[in-house]
């Protein structure tokens, strides 16, 4: 049968060579894989702004491949990249590899291992997270920043409400919380992204750990149905945080959560309690975009009787299948994860050689660096949370119908949250979609 | 997205006769080789980029093709079964049918109104009706900025409004609460695109309306409202039926507005959006196929079943 | 009877003041927004006019030499050479088909026709993959042929449609004196046609342009990089990063819609004949 479909290409194709030959266009080259690593231009896509033009000029410099940054948001990035793979065609040399897509892309063989290009077995030790990019023995994608989950707390905000020892555990997190709002400090203390999207599943994923427990086993098992399980209690907390009016209640709306965390940087809430590691650096001391900067700092996340573990969002970069250039490639991703531009791109030596929205390198030697020199803002805190608590949201790593489950998570949900349906059916919802995946349905 | 404005008019088609015979003589018994090679260059971007894409698309709606799960095989009507049986199909199959029933309406009715407002001469007609197709040529990227402008919960135009009126006492979250007004708000932005070519078509049958039958209405003591109802209406009926084909087409296929609007909650998720997320999120890409050909089927029913409701012909 | 015209007339001023707000106060709301300071835009009630006019946001937009300047640049420039190559190449072969079906009699005539209308009804997701999937057989992802070649495909039919239409509206006699002196067909296309079918062609192409000028996912999916792609894809993208300000995206807005707005209130003649011609018949 697919002989037949093939054919019918084919013809489809022999039309349109026939209209291209009338309208005079010359055919360009296909994809050809070449192993040239000098001389060459390489198309890199990632969901950031490019590096500084005079690092990638020194780049070019030592090792004559010339890079053609392309910058374009995480949503329309992941539709190419499953565009492209799936009509097996170029389109990057080295694109996103994103921690929760790596079970799927494993079993999608849409990149190449990077265990051929780089010595892997060697990094680990000083990348930690690079155990979430590897999946049936093969290492999709290197971590380039090592971004994990971590509450955010305006001190300001609790000392005016008479909070003078920040919280430890959950509980009296959220008493504090509804003090700051009793106190009239400000109307909604916390911030919850509730829009439809990858940031409500990954806000619940935080808080089921602070309450102790995690989503699924090592085999997939949904570990939420019962009414006392981790993740059943938080998404309970999180509901009823917002029917408390706790939470802004323009956060249900997905246009709002693009502004998440300008809420945090103007001001109007209190804590983010699944907030991203280098955001203080990054948003909320920077005064052009906040009116908090100095007020907030980073808070071990509350757990329920101590500082409860932390996830690890971290960001890769790989090698699609169909890159022109796959040596090339790699020589750039070697080059971009060094330890040396880790720490440039981190602000250890002056703003012109950061890398604006670069939150946490990913190299243990960088974290380090920049904090004995006192050049990561809340360095200290965050290279201890880093070393002691962070953790993979799944320790088996993310299973390849991922995206998928995560879709049932956010849409129940925010159902849920819009009162639509109870936090029990969206737990049993969310339960059989996985059950579901996992059987391969 | 675009195909929906694309479509916007054709169907039209399957009402009016084929195309006018050639009229002009032939001059040899031959095989007349000139028609064949003016037609040839569009026939073969039509066959090549849109018929052998869209067999693709019919062919493989019954086969698995997902790459989390190769090989592509053929397993019939599964894709359809699994469709049918998932509910977050059917809570977008039930949004979309609410999306539907509000934009018909409300296109229809406002470009009825417009079209009214534009019927007789005066003085700055064709200004108006330049500001009129404004919102029709603008790209629907930008659409998602100018209304999330006027929705936003903390800086919108709405809440400052209703506010500064006194109708409300504190800003109010429109989109995302409540579902029935979340898509009804959703919708308002697609008819603001929807209603310039609804207006178009309706007055375009009202031009050919003679202006005595209102003088014979008037002798007969109508009053404005009775003329509308007994001669406008009526006469009007061919240009609103192609006004409604135009408006279902295009809510059927509702995409960018809730897209970008409500993303992915199912609160106002249309089918459209679902195809997307079974299609590029969940790389399913057979069931993907499988419910761009349902709606594919539905727009033609709908629309038929449409002009046959709505459309009479009209002789004067 | 005076109050009846009265009352008409009131009623005719209510529905132009009411088709001047629909149209014009969300865009009005978006300019004004592009003209304010961030905090002037978060302020509550909001600023109805801007009161401090600047024009910060366009010039950090259009201006300097960073990144997002250059990208909204050479995207502007990207969108211009699409949509016009779209536009010629589908009013050239539209006309020619028209032509033929409007004029001529031939075997598979009425089946071709109904097949290129048919395509319209089809949407656009449907066939994204599989053409997308051709285009890469043929190298032509992320080259200005690629993007054009689709966009001709999409809207040819309409086009076609349209230049039909018109064409059987025009009257045969010239044609029939043209071909009695012993002109050709094609000159008769030339010399006759053409010139007649003038205003026709206009319209035809003046909506080719602006439906390629609103195009996303095709750009978005057949563009890799900024080599190709159109300012649509841009001003999305800058939507979708963090942390953009409202009055920077409302700018980027504006900056989208003064080419079709502009087209929109100048040839908006053209626009409506082509636009009734392509769908009352």
């Amino acid at each position: 049968m697919p002989s037949i479909r093939q054919g019918a290409r084919r013809a489809g194709a022999v039309a349109t060579l026939a209209c291209l030959a009338l309208l005079g266009a010359a055919c360009s080259s296909g994809t050809k894989v070449s192993t040239a690593t000098t001389g060459v231009t390489i198309n890199v896509t990632l969901a950031i702004p490019a590096p500084p033009k005079a690092s990638l000029a020194a780049f070019t410099k030592a090792t004559g491949i010339t890079v053609n940054w392309t910058n374009i948001d995480w949503d329309s990035l992941q539709t190419k990249i499953a565009a492209a793979s799936t009509a097996k065609t170029y389109f990057a040399d080295a694109t996103d590899v994103d921690w929760s897509r790596v079970g799927q892309l494993g079993k999608l063989g849409w990149f190449y291992p990077m265990e051929n290009y780089l010595d892997t077995k060697s990094l680990t030790a000083d990348m930690p997270q690079l155990s979430s990019f590897t999946t049936g023995g093969h290492v999709v994608g290197i971590p380039y920043d090592a971004s994990f989950l971590v509450t955010t707390v305006n001190k300001q905000q609790f000392g005016k409400a008479g909070i003078a020892a920040m919280p430890t555990t959950i509980d009296q997190y959220t008493q504090d919380l509804k003090q700051i709002k009793a106190k009239g400090v400000v109307q909604y203390p916390l911030d919850i992204p509730f829009a439809a999207a990858e940031g409500l599943s990954t806000y619940w994923y935080q808080t089921t750990a602070a309450f102790g427990g995690s989503i699924l086993d090592p085999q997939g098992k949904p570990q939420f149905t019962s009414p006392s399980s981790a993740g059943y209690r938080a998404a309970q907390w999180m509901i009823t945080a917002l029917q408390q009016g706790l939470v802004p209640p323009g956060n249900i709306n997905v246009t709002d959560s693009q502004g998440q965390q300008s809420l945090m940087a103007h001001g109007q809430v209190a804590s983010v309690f699944g907030d991203y590691s280098g955001n203080v650096g990054s948003l909320y001391d920077v005064p052009s975009s906040s009116t908090v900067a100095n007020q907030v700092t980073y808070l071990a996340t509350p757990g329920i009787s101590g500082p409860g573990p932390n996830l690890s969002n971290p960001d890769g970069v790989g090698i699609p299948r169909t890159a022109k250039y796959p040596a090339a490639a790699a020589k750039f991703i070697q080059w971009f994860t060094s330890a040396a531009n880790q720490a440039d791109f981190a602000g250890l030596n002056g703003p012109a050689k950061a890398l604006s929205s670069y939150n946490m390198p990913s190299r243990l030697t960088a974290v380090s660096e920049l904090n004995s020199k006192g050049n990561l803002i809340g360095g200290s805190q965050l290279a201890t949370i880093l070393k002691s608590s962070a953790r993979p949201v799944f320790p088996g790593g993310a299973p390849p119908w991922y995206p998928q489950f995560s879709n049932a998570v956010y849409t129940n949900l925010h159902s849920a949250a819009t009162g639509s349906q109870s936090v029990a059916s969206a737990m049993k919802a969310i339960a059989a979609t996985a059950n579901q995946l996992a059987n391969g349905g | 997205m675009s195909s929906s404005r694309l479509a916007a008019t054709p169907v039209a088609a399957a009402d009016t006769a084929p195309p006018a015979g050639g009229p002009l003589p032939r001059r040899r018994r031959r095989v007349d080789l000139l028609p064949y090679l003016l037609v040839a260059p569009l026939a073969i971007f039509i066959i090549g980029l849109a018929l052998v894409p869209a067999g693709f698309t019919v062919i493989e709606s019954f086969f698995r093709v997902d790459d989390v799960d190769p090989p592509t095989r053929f397993i019939g009507l599964g894709n359809f079964h699994r469709l049918l049986t998932d509910p977050t199909v059917q809570t977008a199959a039930v949004n979309t049918l609410v999306y539907v029933l509000i934009g018909v309406a409300l296109s229809t009715v406002l470009g009825i109104v417009m079209a009214v407002t534009l019927q007789h001469k005066f003085l700055g007609r064709s200004v108006l009706i330049a500001i009129l197709i404004l919102p029709w040529a603008l790209p629907g990227v930008v659409e998602g900025i100018v209304w999330s402008g006027i929705w936003d919960a903390n800086t919108g135009l709405l809440n400052s409004v209703l506010s500064s009126l006194h109708l409300i006492d504190h800003y109010h979250v429109f989109l995302g609460q409540h579902r029935l007004l979340t898509i009804a708000l959703i919708e308002l932005v697609q008819v603001w695109q929807i209603t310039p070519l609804s207006a178009l078509l309706v007055l375009a049958s009202l031009q050919n309306i003679p202006g005595d039958l209102y003088e014979a209405a008037r002798l007969d003591g109508c009053s404005a409202w009775a003329a509308f109802r007994r001669v406008t209406l009526p006469l009007a009926r061919p240009g609103i039926a192609v006004a409604m084909v135009q408006a279902v087409i295009a809510t059927l296929n509702v995409f960018d507005q809730p897209f970008v609007l409500n993303g992915a909650a199912r609160t106002a998720s249309s089918v459209m959006v679902q195809t997307y997320f079974i299609s590029f999120q969940n790389l399913d890409f057979g069931e993907g196929y499988a419910l761009s050909l349902l709606i594919t089927l539905v727009t033609l029913v709908l629309s038929y079943g449409v002009v046959k409701a709505v459309y009479r012909p009209v002789e004067f | 009877m005076t109050t009846r015209t009265h009352r008409r007339i009131r009623a005719r001023w209510f529905g132009v003041a009411f088709i001047l707000l629909w149209s014009l106060v969300p865009i009005y709301w978006t300019i004004n927004t592009s003209l304010q300071t961030e905090a002037q835009a978060g302020s509550k009630p909001a600023h109805y006019v801007p009161p401090t006019p600047t024009m910060k946001n366009y010039t950090s937009l259009l201006g300097g030499s960073g990144g997002i300047p250059s990208q909204i640049r050479q995207s502007a420039l990207n969108i211009v050479i699409e949509c016009c190559a779209a536009t010629i190449v589908t009013v050239v072969l539209s006309t020619l088909a028209a032509y033929a079906f409007a004029r001529m009699s031939f075997r598979g005539r009425n089946v071709l026709f109904y097949a290129v209308l048919a395509t319209m009804a089809f949407p656009a997701y449907t066939t994204l993959i599989p053409l997308y999937r051709i285009m890469s057989d043929f190298g032509l992802v992320n080259t200005y042929t690629g993007i054009v070649l689709v966009y001709v495909s999409g809207f040819l039919p309409l086009a076609t449609w349209i230049m039909h239409n018109y064409m059987t509206g025009l009257p045969l006699a010239i044609e029939e004196a043209g071909l009695v002196d012993g002109a050709s067909r094609m000159q008769i296309l030339r010399y006759v046609m053409l010139p007649l079918a003038l205003p026709g062609i206009i319209s035809t192409a003046i909506i080719t342009f602006l439906f390629s000028w609103t195009q996303f996912l095709f750009p978005l999916v057949l563009s890799t990089d900024l080599s190709t792609e159109p300012l649509t894809v841009v001003v999305q993208a800058l939507q979708g990063q963090h942390i953009v300000p409202t009055t920077l995206l409302s700018a980027a807005g504006v900056i989208a819609i003064v080419v079709p707005a502009v087209i929109g209130l100048t040839l908006n003649r053209y626009i409506v004949n082509g636009l009734l011609a392509g769908s009352v018949k």
